[in-house]
């Protein structure tokens, strides 16, 4: 049973009370949302995640409403990841940016059995492309764009290797767009479907989209890696796909990682492995259209 | 005196003592026994139980991946302190100082099984108070570094502590703790250090020492009853239950040497303390009334009020309804635990000034104490 | 007979090593660290490994090998390399009776 196949109203009922518990890929999140300013949003954005019945969930993460000294007269909600609050309260217009942030940053501290790369991830004709964020490498922008066509999302974030089978595990999360990119692509892709523009953040105005239908139903649908391409988006750019040599791509993809020090020797033969059995690329683009048919170009 | 076990801490509990009953348990009590081992770093550990008894393989898997996630950063944090051990002895090359290594790092050393499940994050060791200055300054000179400290911490590590501030290499994240004594210099212990210098124990692969194995224990024990705040220190009390079941069954007479050891010390509080509680809670099997021989017991009433309270604190809470009761305990022992490292002509402006830093952090660079 | 610094590499056959076209990866077991090396470097480690040698040694037979001039410049390169690694814990010193 999907989120979207229960009533708005049980799911805030449940959402407020016991939480809800979804399927992000590999892992099962319970989110117990006293602050229900959000819960609406949620529905629409969440309507394709599966609910898990009688499984373990690995985070149990709550949005809980907060007061702040410094403003005491304006509402805030806090994050809390078993009860721990491991960044500062934001306000309550922030609340869906805080619970996605702080599941992202619950995945990095503590899953250590995958290796895990700070990248965007994507899939076609059965292979994986690796796109590692660069500072300035516009991925979220860039999966958005890819994933409208064609191809199938893995993540925008996460780009999770299971070292032993030496596949990516998909994990399709609401992708965030930042500031002019919300533009850019309610431009480019009317389809998509973006939540409520979140003004002020850390990170400026934020607009969540929503992963294709398809992508989250075939989340449990592992794939190897054919190709490791490092994006920038520079703006009127021709766009250039250039060869990357072995050992810098090693370098980046290395340091790209969250935990590449923390796997140890698995996460050195990982990496290696990776590079050997991968092209590895340096892309410079602008234009989505030229972006996309380098993409398919590449992949076909 | 028997502990009355809420019952996610018997969840626990059952699951350090006999992990092969884990196989046995529901989605919820799974979900409930990871929440709670996480919180008290004891992932690794049930992950190393499990392994070795060949049980990883059968339980959920999404419990088995959480044990094993749990399992890959302690080790890659043993990894990381046997490391700075390695390069600190380097440093050391041609100082000639004797350097005894102590805690997680020390269990490892001495062969204590089960260790390599444990978490233990920091670097520690003692030298004499004399050698101080020149290890200090020797590591500043290859690569070490102190944080810059205010100048009441500064002053708090220097006058009172047991230890010194922190020193991390500029390239790597390890801290190293050099301690010069085991109790901090304010606390009623007074401990002669050069003891332990005499009897400890050589290391041969990697050139240095650890404690004699009684010594290890008494240490342990005071760490975890004078040092510690005790809020979640589970894996502290097992540390003292692992090291006795492991020294006791190598050494006949671990027990007779360990009591006067204490005496002769003056360190039977808290061994008292390890002992009971070892027993109590995990269910160590000590020799009766061995702990009748020490010199230095709690009395009976401040005996009843740690068993109401040391359980409540150890363990961990319940993750989703924390009880009242052992937030209070968790406080009470708080404030113990500064009662027993400094006088209270020291404690009150202590804490009054950690109070004021907790409502100013700004004002802490800019305060300065004068002697 | 005087006693003469050699070096030596430290867990050489623990070293997992892999080579990137002139460019080489190196995973320390023991620290947990990956380091990178360029041929040279490399170089050091393997003919150490092969024999430990004083720093002269180093610097004669790496310049012979990469056919480089064996100038006080080039000295004091290898030997910020070859300090390098001891600080890393890749090679260290030991002292040897020479009776050569």
């Amino acid at each position: 049973m999907t989120v979207g196949q229960i009533t708005l109203e049980r799911f805030i009922v449940l959402l407020s009370n016991q939480g809800i518990r979804v399927r992000v890929g590999p892992f099962n999140v319970q989110i117990n949302v006293t602050s229900t300013v959000f819960a609406n949003q949620l529905y629409l954005l969440y309507k394709d995640y599966e609910l898990v019945e009688n499984d373990i969930a690995e985070f149990h993460v709550r949005v809980v409403s907060a007061r702040s000294i410094k403003r005491p007269f304006t509402s805030h909600v806090r994050f809390l990841l078993d009860g721990q609050s491991p960044f500062p309260i934001l306000p309550e217009e922030q609340a869906l940016a805080a619970l996605e942030w702080g599941i992202n940053l619950s995945i990095a501290v503590r899953v250590n059995h995958l290796l895990l790369f700070h990248s965007a991830v994507v899939e076609r004709n059965g292979q994986v492309i690796v796109a590692p964020a660069l500072p300035g490498s516009g991925k979220t922008t860039l999966c958005v764009a890819l994933v409208h066509r064609g191809y199938r999302l893995f993540s925008d974030e996460f780009g999770l290797l299971d070292p032993q089978r030496g596949e990516f595990l998909p994990i399709p999360r609401l992708m965030p767009l930042k500031n002019e990119s919300i533009g850019v692509i309610e431009n480019y892709l009317p389809e998509a479907q973006l939540g409520q523009k979140i003004p002020n953040t850390q990170k400026g105005t934020i607009a969540h989209v929503c992963p294709p239908k398809e992508s989250i139903v075939r989340s449990r649908e592992s794939a190897k890696a054919r190709w490791i391409v490092f994006p920038k988006w520079v703006a009127d750019t021709p766009l250039r796909l250039e060869q990357l040599p072995d050992s810098e791509a090693f370098l980046l993809l290395a340091n790209n990682s969250f935990n590449y020090e923390v796997m140890g020797e698995s996460g050195f033969q990982a990496v290696t492995h990776l590079i050997k059995t991968c092209d590895c690329y340096q892309l410079v683009y602008s234009d989505f259209d030229d972006l996309i048919n380098a993409m398919n170009d590449l992949t076909n | 005196m028997s502990y009355t076990q809420q019952s996610h801490h018997r969840l626990l509990l059952d699951a350090l003592n006999s992990p092969g009953s884990l196989v046995g348990l529901n989605t919820s009590e799974w979900e409930l026994l990871i929440r709670q081992a996480r919180k008290v770093k004891l992932l690794g550990r049930l992950a190393v139980e499990l392994n070795n008894s060949a049980l990883l393989e059968n339980i959920p898997i999404r419990a088995a991946n959480q044990l094993r996630s749990g399992l890959i950063q302690a080790r890659k944090l043993q990894q990381q302190t046997h490391w700075e051990l390695n390069r600190v002895l380097w440093a050391l090359q041609g100082v000639e100082i004797p350097v005894i290594v102590l805690k997680g790092v020390a269990y490892a050393l001495a062969g204590l099984p089960k260790s390599d499940g444990r978490v233990y994050v920091d670097l520690d060791f003692m030298v004499a108070r004399s050698d101080l200055l020149c290890v200090e300054s020797t590591l500043k000179q290859k690569g070490w570094q102190q944080n810059k400290l205010s100048s009441y911490d500064e002053n708090y590590y220097r006058v009172w502590s047991h230890e010194i501030p922190p020193l991390i290499h500029t390239e790597r994240e390890t801290e190293v703790d050099i301690h010069h004594t085991i109790a901090p210099l304010t606390s009623k212990l007074k401990i002669n250090t050069d003891l332990f210098f005499e009897v400890a124990v050589v290391v041969e692969d990697v050139n240095t020492q650890i404690l004699s194995p009684v010594d290890m224990v008494l240490h342990c024990a005071v760490n975890l009853f004078q040092n510690n705040e005790l809020s979640d220190d589970l894996r502290d009390l097992l540390d003292i239950h692992d090291l006795l079941q492991f020294f006791s069954n190598k050494e006949a007479d671990f027990w007779k040497k360990l009591i006067e050891r204490a005496n002769q010390l003056r360190l039977g509080r808290p061994l008292f303390y390890g002992l009971h509680f070892s027993q109590v809670i995990l269910k160590t099997s000590i020799p009766a009334a061995i702990a009748d021989k020490l010199n230095e017991r709690p009395g009976r009433i401040q005996l009843w009020l740690m068993d109401k309270l040391v359980p409540l604190a150890l363990l961990p809470l319940h993750p989703d309804k924390p009880a009242r009761s052992a937030l209070f305990a968790r406080f009470l022992l708080y404030s113990r635990s500064h009662w027993i490292r400094m006088p209270l002509y020291l404690l009150l402006p202590h804490l009054t000034y950690k109070k004021f830093l907790s409502v100013f952090p700004r004002k802490a660079a800019t305060t300065e104490i004068k002697k | 007979m005087s006693s003469k610094v050699y070096w030596r590499p430290i867990g050489f056959s623990c070293l997992r090593i892999e080579e990137w076209n002139e460019e080489f990866t190196l995973y320390q077991p023991d620290s947990g660290k990956t380091h990178f090396l360029n041929q040279m470097g490399m170089q050091i480690i393997l003919d150490l490994a092969q024999s430990p040698a004083s720093t002269d040694d180093i610097c004669q037979s790496l310049a012979a090998q990469f056919e480089l001039c064996l100038n006080q410049q080039f000295s004091q390169q290898i030997i910020s390399i070859l300090n390098r690694f001891n600080e890393l814990g890749l090679i260290e010193k030991v002292e040897k009776e020479s009776s050569m």
